[in-house]
């Protein structure tokens, strides 16, 4: 099947400053894919390149088979939620009606649920609303135009937890109904991971992982007790991080840990704790996953 | 590029019927009215009174023209629309205003001149050289001042997104020394005499036409500068 | 809502969740088991991770697609599960319960009867519901 979003070699520099650096990879079709990275790590920038809103240096990126800057037989299949998106002067419900203008598969039952659920106030200006309310507005925009290759970049701005939710919760809703291409850059992992079916990370313009969320699980674990014993354990393996406090340390290993490694660690009075995605990609960017987990 | 895009454009930049319909119509309405009480309380003067209020709808526009390549350009090219396309559709509506607007101006100068000037010899809607003629040439000629301003003011906004503060400063900077170099040379070489008279004999259907080309040029001119715009 | 871990991929956690229900008899053989989607919003999770936990029961038998209505609990899954388990029982129960018996100091014979009790008291707890 042909992918959805095709990178090849794709570089980005400006003047003094390489924000993506030959990178490589592509989306297929109808799936979740999570673009993850520190900040500064390069995700607003191949979103941007991706979406059209800026060129390559070096590298190819095509979308749906085709080069998407200035292409609107490719850019009126996509949506783009930016984290800060400026809007003209329009009142919320005016830019929504405006947007269902130019999306054909739009949503108006979908963007009035989102609307009401949300709480967004339909007459008020968005340029007096607060930051998780002009968020909220990006979100039903992108949720209700159902665009084939749908982009999120940190799009909940503002929002505090249960909104956040929310947006998870009517994005997996509806992407179950509909199916259709995703991409969502974020920092906040944990609170996405169970959403993701593949994810990319990047690491100062370079892609450092990139797999699929099944593959990555379990494969880094904690390991922590007495010291003594948690050195024993740990023995002859690799260690990526070490931590003790007084007669007690924990460890960071790569896992997952088979039966009989259990049962040892039982015996020993160890407890095993299997990183979190977040977690094991704080581990990633330190270089020291990328041998395991690279697909 | 389709057409159904071009005119969603057009709509997009029309939701701000204050701007472009309401505000210019308010203030030209509002400024006939000073001229008209001015006209009525000040002695008749031969040949009429000819006031420059009529100005005032060609520089909203150019406001317009600013604002549809700034404020406006952000959510327009997150519509899933090419800038060539947010650029079209925004020309196609300054045809379509140029052509409304022009019209109206032209109803208006008939009027005016069926009333003797409003009967008070008021001047408003006839611009001496320019707007004086039959009625099409007022169109025409008012169709392409119209256009004319809102690309200019497109270019404004244009210069700024690509060049940032510095570009625009340029820009106007630039402008400010080719009007100066045209006045020292007119200067240098005593032409303002023969200058004033080429003004006099001046067509109207002439004007219209450098204008026109004038405005074809900074037309294409910003359809090859918006290419490279990021917002 | 039952916790997922962070350790084993999401669709074996869902697998043995289902499987769960269906040893526990939650979900006798015929019914027909939460469609993909229903799955996906109870667990907030992909979809697709919840459709390649159903996949992956039906690959062992233990659901059987009916096109047009959707995924049913098979003729003898209870059974097949059942037996799979206790495969396993050893290993992942007993073996872990010796080794800890042995740390405490606690002989076989206290070890037996220890289970006895235990058995006892839990029978007499659930008064007679589940049979095991």
């Amino acid at each position: 099947m042909t992918p959805t979003i095709s990178v090849a070699g794709l570089s980005r520099r400006y003047r003094g400053h390489t924000a993506l650096d030959n990178i490589s990879l592509t989306v297929e079709p109808d799936t979740v894919t999570g673009l993850l990275g520190r900040n500064g790590a390069g995700k607003t920038t191949l979103l941007r390149i991706i979406t059209g809103l800026e060129f390559p240096t070096d590298g190819e990126v095509t979308v749906f088979g085709a080069v998407p800057a200035e292409n609107e037989a490719v850019l009126r299949r996509m949506v783009f939620v930016r984290e800060e998106q400026s809007y003209p002067d329009f009142r919320v419900g005016t830019a929504i009606r405006v947007a269902s203008w130019f999306y054909p598969y739009w949503s108006a039952e979908l963007a009035e649920q989102l609307i009401a659920d949300f709480e967004l106030p339909l007459s008020r200006r968005i340029g007096r609303l607060s930051r998780g309310m002009r968020s909220a507005v990006g979100i039903v925009i992108g949720l209700a135009a159902r665009a084939e290759l749908t982009l999120f970049d940190e799009p909940y701005a503002g929002l505090d937890a249960v909104a956040r939710q929310l947006f998870y919760d009517r994005l997996l809703t509806d992407y179950a109904e509909h199916p259709r291409t995703i991409v969502l850059s974020t920092h906040l992992v944990d609170e996405v991971a169970n959403l993701l079916e593949h994810v990319v990370m990047l690491d100062h313009g370079r892609v450092a992982l990139d797999a699929p969320t099944d593959e990555i699980r379990g494969t880094a674990m904690t390991v922590s007790g007495p010291a003594t014993a948690v050195e024993e354990f740990v023995a002859g393996g690799p260690v990526w991080h070490r931590q003790a406090v007084a007669s007690r340390a924990s460890v960071v290993v790569p896992g997952p840990f088979d039966a009989a490694a259990q049962a040892r660690a039982r015996a020993l009075h160890l407890s095993l704790e299997p990183l979190s995605l977040q977690q094991l990609l704080v581990h990633a960017s330190g270089g020291a996953a990328q041998e395991k987990v690279c697909a | 590029m389709r057409m159904k895009t071009l005119v969603n454009v057009a709509r997009y930049h029309l939701v701000d019927r204050l701007m472009y319909v309401a505000v210019p119509w308010a203030i030209l309405a509002f400024s006939f009215l000073i001229n008209l009480a001015i006209a009525a309380m000040a002695p008749r003067q031969p040949g009429g009174m000819y006031t420059g209020g009529l100005v005032s709808i060609y520089v909203f526009l150019l406001i317009c023209g600013v604002l549809s390549m700034t404020r406006e350009l952000p959510f327009g090219l997150m519509l899933g629309v090419s800038r060539r396309s947010y650029y079209l559709g925004t020309a196609l509506l300054v045809l379509a205003l140029g052509v409304a607007y022009g019209l109206a101006l032209t109803a208006l100068q008939a009027v005016e001149r069926a009333t003797g000037g409003w009967g008070l010899s008021l001047h408003y809607f006839q611009v001496p050289w320019i707007m004086n003629g039959p009625w099409y040439q007022t169109w025409v000629t008012s169709f392409v001042l119209l256009v004319l301003f809102f690309l200019y003011g497109m270019w404004y906004g244009l210069v700024y997104r690509r060049w940032n503060l510095f570009g625009l400063l340029t820009f106007a900077a630039a402008q400010v020394l080719v009007a100066l170099a045209v006045v020292t040379v007119v200067t240098l070489t005593h032409s303002w005499s023969a200058f004033g008279h080429f003004l006099t004999t001046v067509q109207a259907p002439a004007l219209a036409g450098v204008l026109a080309a004038l405005a074809i040029a900074l037309g294409l001119g910003g359809f090859s500068t918006i290419r490279r715009v990021t917002i | 809502m039952p916790s997922l871990d962070e350790g084993t991929p999401l669709f074996v956690q869902i697998a043995g969740q289902l499987a769960d229900d269906i040893v526990d008899g939650q979900l006798t053989e015929g019914t027909r088991v939460p469609s993909t989607n229903e799955l996906a919003a109870f667990y907030r999770i992909n979809p697709a991770t919840a459709a390649k936990g159903i996949n992956m029961l039906v690959d062992e038998g233990v659901l059987e697609k009916r096109r047009g209505i959707g995924m049913f609990v098979a003729d003898g899954a209870r059974e097949q599960l059942l037996a799979a388990r206790r495969k396993l029982f050893a290993e992942q129960y007993v073996g872990p319960m010796v080794a800890e018996a042995n740390r405490l100091g606690i002989d076989n014979d206290t070890l037996v009867s220890l289970v006895k009790e235990t058995s006892a008291n839990n029978a007499s707890a659930n008064n007679g519901g589940k049979t095991r």
